[in-house]
């Protein structure tokens, strides 16, 4: 299989065109519809909307697990020189998922099957996956005995559980017995623990209390630099994610509508899109008097049959003619800097 | 942990079965004594007869001190609230006294004796149907569930809903009158043929097996779908968790995937239901066995009510309470024993 | 709620509703039902069959455990149908001081096995002398009945039966033609009459006869003597060798009448247990989960005492004890059908407590009776009708249970009742099917049709488990 080269040779993943639908007996919603980004080498890619603008969708698609009905109708993701998107179920299962990418659930409470120890369900995993380069001491090798694949494979769980700073006991432990951080950071553990190339976090915090947010955001940031990883982050909050990404792409209806880095979106400048102005408007400042809260009138677009042009026209209040005809790409405005806008192009 | 759990249970189960046998003994006890009085009342006519050389005045005399002399023996005497006391206390321990019409297959008439006899009749019918059932319908269930809303699944679907409302004593008629007196395949009834093939026989298995046949089939052919319907419902909504998307995620194979973290977690309450019926059954199935003439428990209960043999009536009755309660309280261990989150304990 | 509120969930959930094939045929059936027990008395063949089940001279004129009428449709020997007549020419004659008058039925008879009887009645005043006499279609004439009937000053019915009468009077018409041989092996008083009444002059006609098909006339003949002699209203019933939409039981009963009887305490018993029990036991739920702490572990050993006991032996004794009518019947099950929802009503109802709102309630100072009634029962709506929807069949199959082992209300006519009429008749042995399947039948549709809608309901209160 030859390799794809990539754009840019820092990129680790190049989503182009991807589009993702859901097939309902009304007709098709198009959850992600042509949306292109890409994500570099160490860096935290924040994707940041309001709920059904797309972002989980988004993060399902790029482990290519889309929830049925919805399937992956166009595009590529190119992930590590290799197109994803054509390769087969057992294809992704054994080299794909996990090994190259893996994925932090939203809601991880409930992700740990409740039936097994926290030890059974991370070696499950270990032995599930053949190909392990990197990792001196885990053999595959058929001649090895299963002593000493165990006992590498403890090795390896244990030094990611340590990672994410919790004790070797938890591995005798089941789910119910530990509390929501805890489980959280072990769901972080599994993520990582086959060094994939890139991690995507689905909202890792959200169901936690503000004291352990702040941890775990700290935990993701030192792993992020210990071991020099890729995250996608996928959030609605915005103040994790001026906390946590380098840069930030900003998603509605199923587009891409602005990305850029963590300065240019939260720094005094301020963002290009009107949308994304109107998100960081809507966001009440602690140090700001506040008289009445900001929101954005109107109620996000039926993906079922989304708005003509721009999908933001109707909402938009400096919408021009074109905005509700034709629909505007994205393209880069200054470096690293894309919108998606008609008002903002020269 | 699960010691603590497993003894409050059983303690439980104790203490309940206690409560149980008084309240019967207390709505029982007119009857139960009437016969009593019955048997008295016999004994004592025996013995006047065996009397010689006495002139009459003198036999009433004597009966009427051999009367006063019974009725301390089986404490007729005391107030009512001890009486029922003193015989709920003889129930706990097994004592339920002699029955004056039943008798059983080896010629005694010691109730204990013959109630403890039929029980493994009943058990035979019942937990091979019960296992039976079980493994059809764990094993459709299944299938159903990993093509759901597809044609197998409709279908049998329909199926148990159409047999929800039968009853199984019913079918049973049905069956015999089909397959005993119009096509004469299978023995109308009872557990052996007459006269029965010598006990521990090879024959005697055969023959046996021969008689069950009909039966467990019946009772198959109208619980097993409900099973099946149930093992689906429970198995659908536990692969709709997200730890199974997340194992899915983490590459573990689908087969592992169904039979290892959906069936494990949904085990529990499967296995529990199935093992419910089986208790239930226990209990229900009266007529069943009466139209099977099936010599069991429940026909044992059915005879008794009809001739009112009280102490064999209330023998049963206690036997078959204090099974049942024992055999919830076993459901409950077993259960807390599958899942972790009771046997281990720990924060919830 | 607002009765417009109501409305329209309700048009909501009919919307869903709609959409279950399996929940409307239930429906449907439902409606079947109800509509049986609304026209049933246009619908019984016999209209006094609720109060005069157990009334044997009501029966009197049906043959005795014959199959259903379109038997016939399966087997190249047609037998004859039950019929009654009540159309008849009269010729009267007045010859003086004696009045004779005649009634006379015409019947077509085209069957291959004979009827199993005549039988006439008529209102008999006086004493008058009265003569039946069948003319057949081979110009024979067969003289059945000759004799005097006294009624007095009264108007009495008199019934005649052919078959219990005169058995000599046929065995004499058919000796001339059968054979010397077969003679020998017939005897009188064992002849069918009808049989040979209805079959060809010939060679057989006691042994194994044939159909003479064709006009038959029976003639009453009535002679008045005295002033007060009369008779009038005749009516034939030919008792066949079927009867009836689903035949006749061993006492003569007509199955059907029983079955659609029965219709009616099968519902009420039904509804009637289901709807008490499930209130009760949503009630009790809800209150043990709010109260919580002591109150509910109390509530909670209460309720494991109830559902410690086998219900079924329980019941038994209960009704040798106490005398089963179906009110008692109702009562006993309701004592301990209610435990059956508790457990679950009780979860929903802790997480339902968990709810801010509830919080807020008490915070508002709304009373614990309002925030139960009010707040947490509504939301177990729902699920309280699929719960009933399930439990009718479970009602419905414990009557007739408790009705087969004898104890129960022998009063009414329950598809329990004619299921332990057909125990102890036999029907099993003899295979008599009409009488076994139809009654175990309804109760199984009825089962069916109250699974169709409780399955149906409980989809959607699931969706879960829906399948795209």
């Amino acid at each position: 299989m030859e390799k794809i080269k990539m754009k840019d040779s820092r990129n680790v993943l190049e989503v182009e065109n991807l589009k993702l639908y859901y097939k309902v007996s009304a007709g098709l919603v198009k959850a992600v519809d042509d949306v292109t980004f890409f994500l570099r080498k160490g860096e935290t890619l924040g994707l940041v909307g309001e709920s059904g603008c797309g972002k989980t969708t988004t993060g399902t698609a790029l482990m290519h697990m889309p929830t049925p009905p919805g399937y992956i109708a166009g595009g590529k993701i190119i992930l590590d020189g290799e197109d994803i998107v054509p390769l087969q179920e057992k294809e992704l299962r054994k080299r794909i998922r996990w090994e190259k990418i893996s994925m932090v659930f939203q809601g991880a409470m409930n992700c740990l099957t409740p039936v097994y120890t926290i030890g059974k369900l991370m070696s499950e995993t270990l032995h599930e996956h053949d190909a392990l380069k990197g990792i001196p001491k885990f053999s595959t090798n058929p001649k090895t005995s299963t002593r000493k694949k165990n006992a590498s494979a403890r090795e390896l769980m244990i030094k990611y559980l340590n990672y994410v700073g919790l004790s070797e006991d938890v591995l005798r432990r089941y789910p119910h017995e530990l509390s929501g951080g805890m489980k959280q950071r072990v769901v972080i553990a599994m993520a990582l623990f086959l060094e994939p190339k890139v991690i995507v976090c689905d909202e890792p915090t959200t169901a936690l209390d503000v004291v352990v947010q702040a941890q775990i955001i700290n935990l993701l940031k030192e792993l992020k630099e210990k071991l020099d990883l890729s995250f996608i982050f996928i959030t609605h909050d915005l103040a994790t994610e001026a906390e946590v990404s380098d840069r930030i792409q900003i998603m509605y209806g199923g587009r891409v509508m602005e990305i850029g880095t963590n300065q240019q979106i939260y720094g005094k400048q301020g963002p290009m899109h009107p949308y994304t102005q109107r998100l960081l408007q809507a966001t009440p400042r602690l140090h700001e008097e506040v008289e009445e809260l900001a929101f954005i009138p109107g109620t996000p677009p039926d993906l079922l049959n989304p708005p003509t042009g721009c999908k933001f026209h109707d909402r938009c209040d400096v919408c021009m003619e074109k905005c509700r005809t034709e629909e505007p790409d994205l393209i880069e405005i200054e470096a690293d800097h894309y919108v998606a806008c008609w008002r903002c192009r020269g | 942990m699960y010691w603590k759990y497993a003894l409050k249970r059983l303690l439980n189960a104790v203490f309940i079965y206690v409560i149980l046998i008084f309240i019967f003994s207390a709505l029982f006890n007119v009857q139960m004594e009437q016969t009593v009085y019955a048997q008295i009342d016999e004994r004592i006519k025996q013995e006047t007869m065996q009397l010689k050389d006495m002139k009459p005045d003198e036999i009433r005399e004597w009966a009427i001190q051999r009367k006063a002399h019974y009725y301390t023996v089986y404490s007729l005497d005391k107030p009512v609230l001890e009486r029922v006391f003193i015989r709920a206390g003889n129930a706990l321990i097994f004592k339920y006294g002699n029955s004056s019409l039943i008798k059983s297959s080896s010629g005694s008439r010691d109730v204990r004796i013959i109630v403890t006899e039929t029980i493994p009749r009943t058990l035979l019918l019942f937990m091979t149907a019960t296992i039976l059932d079980i493994l059809l319908g764990f094993w459709l269930g299944i299938k159903k569930a990993q093509k759901p809303g597809k044609a197998l699944d409709k279908t049998t679907s329909v199926i148990t809903m159409v047999v929800y409302g039968m009853p199984s004593w019913w079918l049973g008629m049905l069956m015999i009158m089909v397959f005993s007196y119009i096509f004469k395949v299978f023995p109308s009834g009872g557990l052996t043929s007459t006269p029965p093939p010598p006990d521990g026989s090879w024959a005697f298995f055969i023959d046996s097996l021969y008689h069950l046949i009909l039966p467990v089939i019946t009772l198959l052919v109208i619980g097993f779908w409900g099973r099946a319907f149930l093992t689906r419902n429970i198995v659908l909504s536990t692969l709709q968790e997200d730890y199974i998307m997340s194992a899915r995620a983490r590459g573990v194979p689908e087969r592992k995937v169904l039979y290892g973290h959906a069936l494990r977690s949904a085990a529990p309450p499967i296995v529990t239901m199935g093992l419910l019926a089986l208790i239930v059954s226990f209990s229900g199935n009266i007529l069943f066995e009466g139209i099977f003439s099936w010599p069991g428990m429940g026909n044992l209960y059915w005879v008794a009510v009809q001739q009112n043999d009280i102490p064999v009536l209330m023998g049963n009755l206690s036997l078959t309470t204090g099974l049942y309660i024992a055999g919830l309280a076993i459901l409950d261990l077993i259960y807390g024993f599958l899942d972790p989150r009771i046997k281990v304990g720990g924060k919830a | 709620m607002k009765f417009a509120d109501m409305k329209d969930s309700f048009k909501e959930f009919w919307a869903e509703f709609s959409k279950e094939k399996t929940g409307v045929i239930g429906l449907i059936l439902f409606a079947l039902f109800v509509f049986i027990v609304v026209f049933e008395p246009v619908l019984l063949p016999f209209e006094d069959a609720n109060d005069r089940w157990r009334d044997i001279t009501y029966w009197a004129d049906n043959p005795k455990s014959a199959p259903p009428v379109w038997t016939n449709w399966f087997s190249s020997k047609k037998k004859a149908t039950t019929e009654s007549y009540y159309d008849y020419t009269t010729a009267e004659e007045d010859l003086g001081g004696m009045k004779v008058v005649e009634y006379t039925f015409d019947y077509d008879y085209q069957f291959d096995e004979a009827p199993n009887d005549i039988i006439l009645h008529m209102d008999v005043t006086g004493a008058p002398m009265i003569v039946v006499k069948v003319v057949r279609p081979d110009g024979e004439e067969v003289e059945v009945y000759y004799g005097s009937f006294n009624a007095g000053n009264n108007t009495k019915d008199f019934r005649l039966s052919v078959d219990n009468n005169s058995r000599d009077i046929l065995y004499n018409f058919a000796v001339p033609f059968e054979n010397r041989e077969s003679l020998k092996d017939v005897k009188a008083g064992l002849i069918k009459t009808t049989d040979t009444l209805f079959a060809k002059a010939e060679e057989g006609i006691l042994r194994s006869p044939v159909s003479l098909k064709g006009d038959y006339k029976i003639v009453i003949q009535s002679i008045f003597m005295g002033e007060n002699d009369n008779v009038e209203s005749p009516y034939l019933i030919m008792p066949g060798k079927v009867s009836g939409v689903l035949g006749t039981d061993s006492s003569k009963r007509d199955v059907w009448t029983g079955v659609l009887a029965g219709v009616k305490w099968a519902l009420l018993i039904g509804i009637l247990t289901a709807i008490v029990s499930v209130s009760v036991g949503v009630v009790y739920g809800v209150i043990s989960a709010y109260l919580g702490g002591w109150k509910d572990a109390v509530m909670q050993r209460v309720f494991e005492i109830f559902v410690s006991v086998p219900l079924l032996p329980v019941l038994i004794v209960m009704s040798a004890i106490f005398e089963p009518s179906i009110w008692t019947m109702i009562g006993m099950m309701v004592l301990f059908f209610w435990t059956g929802s508790v457990k679950t009503v009780r979860s929903m109802a802790l997480q339902i407590k968990e709810e801010t709102y509830i919080e807020a309630s008490k915070a508002l100072g709304a009373s614990n009776f309002r925030i139960i009634f009010k707040h947490m029962v509504p939301l177990l709506i729902p699920y309280s009708f699929s719960s009933m929807a399930l439990f009718i069949p479970r009602a419905v199959v414990y009557e007739a249970t408790i009705s087969l082992l004898g104890l129960g209300d022998a009063q009414i006519v329950t598809w329990g009742q004619i299921l332990s009429d057909a125990l102890s008749g036999g029907a099993v042995m003899s295979g008599l099917w009409w009488w076994v399947v139809p009654p175990g039948l309804s109760i199984a549709f009825m089962g069916m049709a109250f699974a169709f809608i409780g399955f149906s309901l409980d989809k959607i209160l699931h969706p879960k488990l829906r399948t795209r």
